[in-house]
Parts: structure tokens; sequence; C-alpha cells
């Protein structure tokens, strides 16, 4: 069985953020980039589902500009059998790369489709869903632990005050939550062997995509900063503020 | 919080350096209400990203007096403010794979004898021991530092902060400054600016600008410039290492920091895992033409490609490093200078404005940069010699294209072998003088001081004028010993134009002279004289050869590192009445000396002046004409014991001087002869140089500077003298000869041994080839100064034996000076 798992290059999560000038957007040149961490346990849950002998391959695909190539270096280095790069210097949203990846998996007939469940970038938290509409499969959102059994696919999600176990059939699509698993560490010679490997690569349009904004951003704006604490004397003052200044009691 | 309009001094920038200056100076008394402006958050820039490593090695006096002052700090920092600061003494191993790199260990070791920085040097198999994880088969030894460790630097930089809030400083973030002016009354008013929009100014004595990826940019605010640029740096974090982790688990301490030099990496425990940080080729310097307005706490992205010999060599070296998983790689900027020392002290000719930039190792020096630097700014003195980290030491040379060169290199050099004779190549040549080409032709292997280029030494035909560096006897050796020989038998020319040079003129020049020297000023015309300034301490600050030129017109001249320190020193204490002027005229004379016994057989040839002893006396100065060139101003002195004339000439007529004399000396054996040949020469007279015997560290009565000084006048430094002449003398500087030497000579910071008691340290070395004797300075504690008194000496990890001897051993009677 092949699974594909779709990658992102996102700003590093260490980094602090910080919107441009004509607030448009977030600044991203010569900012340290990474592997969006959704799509980094995406990626370990395949790899080790065929280390478990339950998977055959594991191919990464990304969708975007030609810079991205890195994060998929970084794939190989985890443990990816197969990179593709789908080249496009245009803005996308979350239906472009849902499209694409549903037309890869035509070709690539995967077993499953293990997203992120979200990038950290935009947090849209729709390709996953948008994939698995495409393609008509079934799809387990929040997944925090997965195992297969004869062809199937029994899952525990993540939902609102607690967990939910569900099963289903192949081929599916699966989004990654946090608790899935602990991603692994490449190691240096695994990143050096990367740079080696060969990234299989064609442009969105060569996949018969089009692509064409329908979100416009307005505006982007920091969030308003945090105020600083006010130490109170005593309890009574504490009530007092939470009732007439905070308003929460 | 509101930001008071009033302080009685201002930091700016909240790295760990400008934490501990503010820590430091509000321990002092009216200095209580110090405040530090931080353009975003504590330890953003640099700070926050450092690997917080705490190397105690280095090959400055200065430096290392820095560095021990810290550890010392940070051991006590927790205590005191409560704030944990994961300080670890791991221990520190700097593994040598060859005899060079053993040899810089065993030099280094002189340094840190005379510091009592304590360290072992070891075998291979102690290495093992120390660090099973390793491979020590191709080790030569390594140097081991016990007390050796690393810091969290973040945490440090809060503990910092909390000490100095506790005693009523006061930190504001997310303000930035966007201007410094300095009031009519010497005042500074410091100009802010908050994230809310808020504006203001502080107006304050002091401003301390610790700003580093923005040094230029605050520099350039008070109209300076100073050479810091940052260059990235990068480091590797790995996940968990099951080798380690083991290894750890039982109950092993953690492993000491794992320095290999010659593949230029460091590699240290972090969370059973490890950091690896190499110094690699090709790392580019950053922000030179500003930080972008919004770079923050940022870093930029890795480039593994870089460090992949490091990373190979350390696989090799600790295999369980291959295996381990990079969770980081870890690339940020880092302040550099050209020469790799900060830039710390007041701003030249601005009073009360001070730098605390260009910290490459910023979390290691904060705590002594600091203590000193407050300590100076306070009580206007303190026990550190701040030449070699002086912001004075670079002139406008060190502009923008110089410093990313050279900071780049400095880099790059960072675990590069530090041969005490290494001349670095980048941003070369810059300073020329007009025969610059003619004696490239002629030999010259260059060398470079304060930008200039000066010849170390002349390669004979057919010889390559190339350094083998080392810290042995090299290549050059036998042609410095011509050189020397030349002088002593013939004649020997040298271009040590690079001098700098002064004309003070004004009816109260002479006053001024004499007020601000410690030493008697020439009154007679055409005489000169060395003259010496001293700090409160008494130790010697600048050194010059005062010239009385004509009634109100003196002339001074001292050496070519010192332009910027002399001439800050002038500015800021030549009357402003128009009384007494100065003139900076160091590009507009060059200099030859012309020496030996010959040279005035020579000279006589080319000048219609009479130049006879009679007519023309030691330490006497005319103005004469050589050849077709008037206007030369000719110094019966020199620097290296012989007859002979400085012979200081209007730049233009430089290459016609030039050629006179080297064709008039054809016939008398006439040599050039470089800087090289001069250190030799020089320490066989005993001839203080500045920067070695001549410091702030010892006072001029120590460095038998007393027939120099003049007890009988008022000058600045005279109570700490008469002070040690009543209270005798702790130390005092000699000359001692050495013996047994074969295959290395004399040189700077060798510790002196009376059996297993360190009693001295050597401030210079050299072989003397006139005399044929090895020779070193030394300061020694006094019981041990009379002459005969024999002793040990140090030099790469052997000893030999040395004696005092009588001072001036070549021509102890100055008979070929006056002859």
């Amino acid at each position: 069985m092949r699974v594909i798992v779709p990658i992102k290059k996102v700003i590093d999560s260490n980094m602090q953020i910080r919107i441009k000038a004509d607030k448009t957007g977030v600044e991203d040149s010569g900012v340290k980039m990474a592997m969006n961490p959704f799509c980094e346990i995406a990626l370990e849950e395949a790899i080790r589902l065929k280390e478990a002998g339950k998977a055959t391959e594991v191919v990464a695909v990304c969708v975007g500009n030609q810079k991205s190539e890195d994060v998929l270096r970084s794939a190989f280095a985890m443990g990816a059998d197969r990179c593709i790069l789908i080249v496009t210097e245009n803005k996308i949203e979350p239906i472009d790369v849902a499209k694409t990846i549903a037309t890869v998996a035509r070709h690539e007939t995967p077993g499953l489709i293990i997203t992120g469940k979200q990038t950290i970038d935009d947090d849209n938290n729709q390709t996953g869903q948008m994939i698995s509409a495409l393609l008509g499969w079934p799809q387990i959102t929040f997944a925090s632990e997965i195992s297969l059994e004869n062809d199937k696919i029994i899952s525990r999600r993540e939902i609102d005050g607690g967990a939910q176990k569900v099963e289903s059939k192949l081929p599916a699509v699966i989004t990654a939550d946090l608790r899935l698993n602990e991603p692994r560490y490449a190691s240096l010679p695994n990143i050096m062997k990367a740079k080696k490997r060969t990234i299989e690569s064609a442009t969105i349009e060569q996949m018969g995509i089009e692509t064409k904004s329908r979100i416009k951003i307005i505006n982007i704006e920091e969030p308003p900063q945090r105020k600083a604490g006010v130490k109170v004397s005593d309890v009574k003052e504490l009530i007092e503020k939470l009732k007439n200044e905070a308003k929460v009691i | 919080m509101t930001i008071k309009n009033q302080a009685r001094a201002v930091v700016i920038g909240g790295g760990v350096v400008g934490a501990s200056i503010l820590y430091h100076l509000t321990k002092y008394k009216g200095f209580e209400d110090s405040v530090l402006l931080e353009r975003t958050e504590l330890t953003a820039g640099s700070t926050w990203h450092a690997a917080g490593l705490l190397p105690l090695f280095n090959m400055s006096y200065t430096v290392g007096k820095i560095h021990k002052n810290t550890i010392d700090l940070y051991n006590s920092l927790e205590k005191e403010t409560g704030q944990e600061v994961s300080f670890r003494q791991t221990g520190n191993l700097r593994l040598a794979t060859n005899q060079d790199r053993m040899d810089e260990y065993k030099k280094y070791v002189g340094t840190a004898n005379t510091l009592g920085v304590p360290f072992e040097l070891i075998t291979p198999s102690e290495v093992k021991k120390l660090w099973p994880l390793a491979e020590v088969d191709d080790l030569v030894g390594a140097l081991y530092h016990p007390t050796d460790g690393h810091v969290a630097p973040v945490d440090v930089t809060q503990a910092l902060a909390k000490g100095a809030r506790s005693r009523g400083g006061t930190i504001h973030l997310y303000t930035e400054v966007v201007d410094i002016k300095q009031k009519a009354n010497d005042e500074w008013e410091v100009f802010y600016k908050t994230r809310d929009g808020e504006q203001g100014s502080i107006t304050c004595e002091h401003v301390i600008s610790a700003t580093g990826n923005y040094a230029r940019q605050t520099a350039s605010m008070v109209g300076q410039r100073i050479p810091v640029i940052p260059v990235e740096h990068q480091y590797i974090v790995t996940d968990e290492v099951p080798e380690l982790a083991q290894y750890r688990e039982q109950g092993n301490k953690e492993l000491p920091v794992l320095r290999e030099s010659d593949a230029q990496y460091y590699l240290r425990e972090e969370r059973r895992g490890y950091i690896l940080g190499p110094y690699e080729k090709g790392a580019p310097a950053r922000f030179e033409d500003g930080v972008p307005e919004t770079f923050g706490k940022e870093l930029f992205p890795g480039d593994l490609e870089r460090l992949m010999p490091h990373v190979e060599a350390a696989m090799k070296r600790v295999p369980s490093f291959s295996s381990a998983g990079v969770k980081d790689i870890i690339n940020g900027p880092i302040a550099y200078t050209p020469d790799g020392n900060p830039v710390v002290g007041e701003a030249y000719g601005l009073k009360n404005f001070w730098f605390a930039e260009g910290f490459s190792f910023g979390v290691t020096a904060a705590g002594g940069v600091g203590h000193y630097l407050s300590e100076l700014i306070t009580q206007g003195d303190t026990d550190l010699d701040f030449n070699p980290i002086s912001p004075l030491r670079f002139g406008d040379f060190a502009g923008r294209n110089y410093s990313i060169v050279k900071n780049e290199e400095c880099y790059d050099h960072v675990f590069i072998t530090h041969f005490e004779d290494e001349e670095r190549p980048a941003g070369r040549p810059l300073k020329t003088t007009p025969v610059y080409d003619k004696l490239k032709m002629m030999g010259a292997c260059f060398g470079a001081r304060y930008g200039w280029e000066r010849p170390n030494w002349f390669a004979p035909k057919g010889v390559e004028p190339k350094d083998i560096n080392s810290f042995r006897r090299t290549n050059y050796r036998p042609y410095v010993a011509q050189e020397c020989l030349a002088m002593r038998d013939s004649a020997g020319l040298m271009d040590l134009s690079g001098f700098t040079k002064f004309e003070i003129t004004g009816d109260k020049s002479h006053e001024w002279l004499d007020s601000v020297v410690a030493s008697r000023v020439p009154t007679k015309n055409g005489r000169s004289s060395l003259a010496y300034i001293l700090d409160k301490t008494g130790g010697v600050k600048h050194e010059w050869t005062i010239t009385k030129v004509s009634d109100n017109h003196y002339y001074i001249v001292s050496g070519a590192g010192m332009e910027r320190i002399d001439e800050d020193f002038i500015k800021r204490n030549i009357p402003t009445d128009g009384s007494a002027t100065y003139r900076n005229v160091t590009t507009q004379y060059g200099v030859f000396v012309l020496a030996g016994p010959n040279s005035r057989k020579i000279l006589e040839k080319i000048t219609n002046a009479d130049v006879s002893n009679d007519a023309f006396k030691w330490l006497t100065q005319q103005t004469i004409e050589v050849g077709y060139a008037p206007d030369v101003r000719a110094m019966r002195v020199n620097f290296i014991g012989e007859l002979g004339w400085e012979l200081h000439h209007p730049i233009e007529y430089q290459n016609h001087i030039f050629d006179k004399i080297w064709k008039a000396g054809q016939e008398f054996d006439l040599r050039l002869v470089g800087i090289r040949a001069m250190e030799s020469m020089r320490i066989e007279k005993s001839y203080r140089m500045p920067g070695h015997e001549l410091t702030r560290e010892y006072s001029a009565l120590e460095a038998g500077l007393d027939r120099f000084i003049d007890m009988n006048k008022d000058f600045v430094g005279k109570k700490a003298l008469q002070k040690q002449q009543t209270e005798g003398l702790k130390k005092k500087l000699v000359q001692m000869e050495v013996f047994g030497l074969q295959d290395r000579d004399t040189g700077p910071n060798e510790p002196i041994f009376d059996g297993e008691k360190l009693v001295g340290r050597a401030s210079s070395g050299a072989y003397g080839h006139r005399t044929d004797r090895a020779f070193s300075m030394c300061y020694l504690e006094s019981k041990y100064v009379s002459i005969g008194t024999e002793l040990e000496i140090e030099i790469l990890g052997d000893r030999f034996k040395a004696i005092v001897v009588e001072e001036s051993p070549y021509d102890t009677k100055n008979e070929r000076l006056r002859g």
C-alpha cells in the first residue's frame, strides 16, 4: 500500500512573525523556514506504517514554489521514499492544494492520504477535508491514533470533550492531530543523503489545475499587546476588579 | 511604567552585555538610578541564541582578565539574585592533532599562568578518561580547563536585570533609541520612541552603547564609525543520543566542552544530546548596512552544506554524533570586529559616550566588561589595560567594506592557530606609503598595523617573501639576523612612515605640553626627548618623542597604532582658547630610518648639511635638504641603538629621497631592514615598547622610566608614584638573558619561576642577533630584580635558565648612538 503525505513549507514555529509593512501578509524573506509541524506528524505516521510492514511506499507531495524543495529534502531525510514537487509561483488556497493532491492521488492510487490537520501559517484546516470530498473517499479528521487491520483503518480522533473511536474502509484521508506521534529528527548522514535524491516535479498547470484567488485579504494585523498585570492587595480588591474591571463575574 | 527624563547613565541595549553594565553601574553611589532602554525584549539580537559557552582560553591578556572576572561573577550570581543561571563548570578540552597546535596551547599557558587561570596540558589517554565517547588515537594532546563550562545566556541576562532592578535600576522594553545628542553643557540627551508611539528623551551624564547588531547604527547617531559588523554563526542541536544517555545514566558527570581547534568546532552536551558549533569558511557578514527595521528575535535559514567538513570531523571524533537526530540548526548574527576583540571604552573625542560593542563571545565577556567599564565610568579609572579593546585602536580606515572582509576573516580564524607572527591577509594592502611598490619589488614581506603596510623583513633574491608561521624559529629568522648585523656593521634603511605625528603650535604650546606630560619638555630649539603621559595610578598611557622645532612649535611622534589614542587625548585636553593648537600630520610626513656605522657617510653624500658629530649631536633635530628635497626634519634618534637619523620628510618627496639614499648607500653595504629586526634590536637596548613594557598595568617607576619622569613638577599620576617610592615597588622591569634555547626564541607573556613559584612575566623577548644572546624583558617581583639573580623562564612548556643582566646589553654606554 502506498501512502501519500502532503507537505507544506511554513515559517519556523520558533520565529517571531512580523507583518509586512503594507499589511498584506507576513514577512517571509530571509526568515527561517521549516516543514509545517502537523505535516511532520503525518509523515512520521506514514513512515511508521511502512516500518511496521503495513505500507510499502511513502510519497511526500508538496505544492508550492521552487524553494519548497527544502522541505521535501527534509522529508527524504526523515524517510520518505519518493518526493514530488508541484511547482507554482502563484498564491494558492486550500482548494488549489486539495485539487492538486487529488489529481496526484488519481495517478498514484494510494491506500491512504495522511495530511496534517492544518498548517500553522494560515490555520485553515480545510485541505484534508477537501481532498476527501474531491476523491469521494472517507475522512478521519484530528486523528490521534491509528491502526490498520484487514483493509480497515481504526482511529481515535480528538473531539470536544474527549475522544472518539472510528473505523473506515480504505482508501481514506486522515488528518493528523498533535498527539498522533512525536516525529523523529533526521540524522546528519540522512540529511546529507537526502541532498542527492531526485525530486519528481511538474508544474501545477501541467496537472491541469487552474489557480485563482477566491479570498481577498483586506488587512493583516498583529494581535493586541497583552497589558502588564497588576498586583492586588487582598481578596476584596480582586473580586472588585473581576466584577467591575474585567467584568467576568 | 513612565520613563523618567533624568538619569545618571543610560545604557542602550538589553543583551547580556547591556544588562551586565546596568547591573554593575547600579552598584556605585550616584548611579543607582541608571536606566536601560531596549528596542524589543531582553536578549533579543544575539544573546538569546548564544550557545552559552564560557571559554577562558584567550591569547590576549586584557580579554583573558575580563573572561576570568566573568566566571567569578556567574559563580555568585545565582546566590545573589535567586535567579537560576544554569552555570555548569563542566571543564573544557581543547584537542591538538599537531605540534603547532600544541605549541599554541603551551604558549597560551604563559598567559594563563600570569592570569591565574587553572589549566592542565594532558595526554590523549587522559582525554579518553575525560571524554570516553571520543576517539583519541590521532591526538598529540590537549589543553584542559577545569573551570570552563557553560551557562544559560537568557537566565544570566534576567539575573543581571534582577540584580540591577533591586538596586534601583530601571529597564524599559520596547523602547527604541532614535537619536542621541550632546548638549552644550556636555550632558547627553537620549531620544526614544516606545512601541505605543510615545516619544520622549532622557537627559543623562553618561551614555553606554551596548547595541550588538545595531552597533554601527548607534555609533552613526553620534557621528562615529566603528568596525562592528555581525557574521552568521550556526550551531546544530541534536536529539537525545542513546550512547550519551546511557553514559550519563551510569552516573557519570556531564562531559566537558570539547573543542577540536584543528577541525574548527565545539561540541557540548545539551539535554542528553549534543550541540555542535563550527567556525566554518564562507560565513557571510550581515547587516553591513544596518539591521532591517523589523528584525527582532529572529534567525537566518541554516546552511548545512557550509558546515559539512566540520560535521564530518565531529562524526569521526565522536561516532555517536553521527546517528543523532538533528533537532535544529540555529543560524544567527554574532557581532565581530576586524581583530576579534570587542570595542569597549569611551568614544573617540566624545566625553562620556561609551561603547561596549563587538562581542563575539558576549556571554563570556559580559560580566568582566560590566565590572571594568562601570568602574572606569564611575571612578575614572580601573585596573585593566583598555588599549587592546579600545574603540581608538581603529581609525577611519576601518570602514564598511574593510570591516566586512576583516570580520568574516576573523570568524573564519576563531580556531586557526594564533601564531604570534601571524599577519592576516584580508583587506590588504590598504594604507601604503609611496615606496610600497618599490619595497615590494625589493623583497619586502609586509605586515599590517593600524591599516599601514610595513615591511616585517626583506627576502634576498631567490627567497620567497612569505612567512612560514611558527611559535618556534622559522624561515625568516636568518634574514632578520642579517638585517640586524647590517645595522651593526654597515648600514640599514627602514620605512617607518606609519608613525603617528602631530604638530603643536601656539603661545601656550610649551606650557600645555608641560602640563600633560610627566617628563621634561625640551626647552632648546632642535632638542628631542622622550615624554610620558600617565594615568592616576602612574601607569603609562602615552609615549611621545617631543621635538622642539622652534619657539612655540613642537613636533610629536609616537607609534603607528597610537594615532587615535593620542589624538583623542590631545582633543580632550588642549586649550580651547586657541593658545595652543594641534595638527595631525601623520599622513603628511614619511619617515625613513637610516642607521648603522656607515649612515653618516651615506647621508653626507646626499645632503649639504653638516652631519658631523660636532654639528649634529645625538638627540637633536635639524631641518635639512636631502637631494633636491627640502624641509626634511632629520632627527638623531632611533629605536635600535645605532648611529643614525630618522628622516621625517614631506610625503611627496619620499621616492626621491629613497632613491638618493639607496644609490648613495650601495658602496656602504646599505641593507633594507624590517620591523622584526627592529624588535630584536630594541630589546638588546632595553627600549620599552608601548603595549608591551608600557601599559597601564605597570607604573612608570615599575617600568624603569625614572630618568624620564620629572618628580619636581606636577603631573597626573605623581601621587601614585610618590606612594610607590615611599612604600617600595612590588614589581619591576628587568632585562634577563635566557640560556639553552635551541629551536625557539623568547617572546611576550612567558612566565618566570623561582622553583615552582611564579615570580613574574615576560613583556617582550627576542634573540639579540648583534650580541648573539637571547633576551627577555620581564616584570619580576622586586626581591628578584638584582643583577645576577638566576631564575627560570618557561617557553612552550619547557623551562630555561634566565639571569637578570644589566640593562641595554648592546652598547651599554650608548657610544654608538653618540658616535
